[in-house]
């Protein structure tokens, strides 16, 4: 098996395999959309970081106990919306509503005598909410230019039809990693937003890796038309090389995720992971398996 | 010959910059997420003229480096009409912003009483309390703290009544209305001409008269009222009295005048007076809309962490490459190994000639471009199986294999670098330095596979035709397809 994979001589009939995906892709569409829907209309809450809703966070080191942070989320200076502790290291962050200076630096206080840490020890942020909807903002604007610049580019190298494959893979791969970041509630931080820029050119750089292969085939078989048996040959010669690909690409990211974890440590590096390692696994299925059903669509023969 | 240089061109120059760089011990600068310290974004409205804020941000940097002991600060413009302000491991960052953030309204203003005469503040009046002797009752007049005797919102075309605490003590003054602004000013300089120190105030030509009118008034009376209070946001900086030898009929003329200042502290409050008068106002007011704290610990931490990650990322690749293709993936390890190495140099380099610091984000490119970079190997050594599958000779098949594959990856490096300019381009923050990093590290992996990989495989394609050395498959394997 692995020796025909590595040959590329597995004989997957991906003309056939098209059809179980397209249904499979239609299904997901759904399910996208729906929590797409339900998460604008608040039915889904959307876990957003104090980036985007604006506030205040406290990070610290401390030993604690269960009855010390309940203590600090019944305070009376601050409204203390959410906490948030690590299985492996002694950091808590605490996140609270934006209020005075004063009350602010009163609860910054308060912590360090709870906990009996230093104050300048304690990691502050604050954040209006217009830093996180700038970012959300210039990232929109940033990803239209790049699509159409992209959807040029491929239409102009390949046809046009492929840059609109492309664009819908890609949209599955950013729908996707959303979708699975509602439902497991983790939180969207400006490193999130930058990660979906990210998976953005990873998925395209796999769909373009494709389409190159797909026309080099068309060259050999010396004809201009996709059929059957280029699509089938392509896709069972460039499987190793997807496989190959994500994992060299994932396992950086992987072992971010593993030490931040061993280390104990959270934060922008670990928030930036996630979503990518969504997205590459996510980028390496979409490639193949969201590209198969719309191609055989083209095919006529 | 021209091949051998070819393949060494790359391998040989990452050595001697990494050589240069570690000599000369330079390494990168490391951003604020990475040392510690506090970083702040300061945004002006909308609408404001580029120019203006390019002004306070000159003014922003003489006020920091006037701070002193604030080391390496980096202010910058970024975005249309924000201001990035970045003090790495600063002790006492609160005044630092202060310092750097505050618009800084600057005025002068003739001072009509002040709590030194009176022993409270001049905005009060107390009268008996019939009920307790012992404390009398408070009155206040209208927009003034009944507790501190301090005017609550500051109007400087009224009078009010502002905290001083230059002298070591707090004095309260009641001031009239603003005579002068910050506007007014032209230059201010400490000197120390006669064993005391002095700061040289010049107004501007337009502004001359109009002090000299505020100088007369002031000079035909006495005590306090003789002093003139320069205000920066609602606080007394100095009140200097107008000297007793300027005639009430005449003025300071000129448009100049002199603030003596003494000789206790080595010139330290005459500079910083000198630095306030000049650079007191910010053409715009900006407003906070970010501020990151991060302590050292935290910063080296995650420094570590992406070191870490990064080194076992290219340890497990160049591991997984060997297993799957051999001798092809043992040049895959020293392409790597060598763009690493160029990477690390050029990033140091960047960061001593150019200030570029490197920052979590820019560490997530470079881990993210580990991926993309062994994909180029990855394509080429497809391409060659490809090739002896179709039974082309083994030197024929490395040629076209990196001809080929020149094209896909030109394709695919080509999305990413338009990636990277627009989010360059269009980004903030910390997007920016994400953007770099996987620009320059996809323009390296362009040049990696022009001359290196392209010569490389070739070469070694050269050593061994058996099949095995370079992929986990026989002879028999490839003839059988």
């Amino acid at each position: 098996m692995f020796k025909k994979l590595f040959l590329g001589t597995t004989e997957i009939n991906f003309k056939m395999l098209g059809t179980t995906f397209y249904k499979i892709f239609i299904v997901e569409t759904i399910i996208f959309i729906a929590i797409l829907v339900a998460s604008l209309t608040g039915i889904l809450n959307m876990n957003l970081s104090v980036d985007f809703t604006g506030g205040t966070t406290y990070q610290l080191d401390t030993i604690y106990t269960d009855d010390d942070i309940s203590d600090v989320l019944t305070n009376t200076i601050l409204e203390v919306s959410r906490y948030q502790t690590f299985e492996n290291s002694n950091t808590i962050i605490f996140r609270a509503v934006e209020s005075t200076q004063e009350n602010e630096t009163q609860f910054l206080n308060y912590l360090a005598n709870k906990f009996e840490v230093l104050p300048n020890e304690i990691e502050f942020q604050r954040v209006g909410p217009t830093f996180g909807q700038d970012i959300t903002e210039k990232g929109i604007r940033a990803l239209v230019i790049f699509l159409s610049l992209i959807a040029l580019l491929i239409s102009f190298r390949y046809e046009y039809r492929y840059s609109l494959i492309a664009l819908v893979a890609l949209l599955h791969d950013l729908l996707l990693t959303f979708s699975i970041y509602v439902l497991i509630g983790l939180e969207i931080t400006p490193s999130t937003v930058i990660a979906l820029l990210t998976i953005l050119g990873y998925s395209l750089y796999d769909t373009v890796i494709l389409f190159d292969k797909l026309k080099d085939t068309q060259k050999s078989f010396k004809i201009s038309n996709l059929n059957k048996d280029v699509l089938n040959k392509t896709f069972n010669e460039v499987l190793m090389r997807s496989i190959n690909t994500s994992l060299t690409s994932a396992i950086p990211i992987i072992s971010i995720i593993v030490i931040g974890n061993y280390l104990g440590i959270e934060g922008n590096l670990a928030d930036f992971a996630i979503p990518l390692l969504i997205g590459i696994v996510s980028g390496t299925y979409s490639s193949i398996f969201v590209t198969v059903p719309f191609l055989s669509k083209i095919i006529k023969t | 010959m021209k091949n051998l240089i070819k393949l060494m061109f790359l391998p040989i120059l990452s050595i001697a910059l990494f050589s240069y760089v570690y000599v000369n011990s330079i390494q990168p600068k490391l951003g604020l997420d990475l040392q510690g310290g506090i970083s702040v974004i300061l945004t002006a409205d909308e609408e404001t003229e580029p120019e203006l804020i390019e002004q306070a941000v000159e003014i922003m940097r003489t006020r920091i480096a006037a701070f002193g002991e604030v080391q390496e600060p980096e202010i910058s413009i970024s975005g249309e009409n924000s201001v990035l302000v970045q003090l790495p491991g600063l002790t006492d960052q609160e005044k630092a912003l202060e310092a750097v953030g505050t618009t800084g309204l600057l005025t002068f203003r003739p001072v009509i009483n002040s709590s030194l005469q009176l022993g409270y503040s001049p905005a009060l009046t107390y009268s008996e309390n019939p009920d307790d002797p012992d404390k009398p009752l408070v009155s206040a007049p209208s927009g003034v703290d009944e507790l501190t005797g301090l005017s609550i919102n500051d109007d400087p075309s009224t009078t009010s009544y502002l905290l001083s605490l230059s002298d070591g003590f707090p004095i309260i003054y009641e001031l009239g209305p603003a005579g002068l602004t910050g506007n007014d000013i032209d230059d201010a300089l400490a000197v120390f001409p006669n064993n005391e120190w002095i700061v040289q105030l010049n107004f501007k030509d337009e502004s001359a008269d109009k002090f000299t009118n505020l100088t007369k008034e002031l000079a035909s009376k006495t005590g306090d009222q003789r002093k003139l209070a320069i205000v920066l946001d609602e606080q007394v900086i100095s009140a200097p009295s107008i000297a007793f030898d300027v005639n009430p009929e005449i003025g300071i003329t000129g448009g100049t005048a002199s603030i003596t200042i003494g000789n206790s502290d080595q010139g330290e409050s005459a500079n910083n007076l000198a630095v306030i008068l000049r650079y007191g106002a910010l053409p715009v007011s900006f407003e906070r809309s970010s501020i990151q704290k991060v302590s050292a610990t935290l910063g080296e931490n995650t420094l570590n962490l992406g070191l870490q990650a990064g080194l076992i990322g290219l340890i497990i690749v160049s591991i997984f490459l060997f297993f799957y293709y051999r001798l092809s993936g043992l040049i895959a390890i020293l392409g790597l190994a060598s763009f690493g190495a160029l990477f690390y140099s050029v990033i140091a380099l960047l960061g001593e000639w150019q200030g570029y610091t490197l920052t979590l984000a820019g560490i997530a490119g470079v881990i993210v471009s580990i991926g993309l970079t062994a994909d180029s190997y990855i394509v080429i050594f497809e391409k060659l199986k490809d090739e002896l599958k179709i039974g082309r000779s083994f030197s024929f098949a490395t040629e076209k294999a990196v001809k080929d594959a020149w094209n896909t990856i030109l394709v695919a490096d080509f999305v990413s670098i338009i990636a990277s300019v627009i989010l360059y381009l269009l980004a903030v923050g910390p997007i920016r330095g994400f953007a770099l990093t996987l620009g320059l590290a996809t323009v390296f992996d362009l040049f990696y596979t022009r001359i290196f990989i392209s010569t490389a495989v070739p070469f070694a394609g050269r050593i061994n035709d058996n099949p095995r050395f370079y992929f986990p498959l026989t002879r028999k394997d490839i003839e059988s397809v």
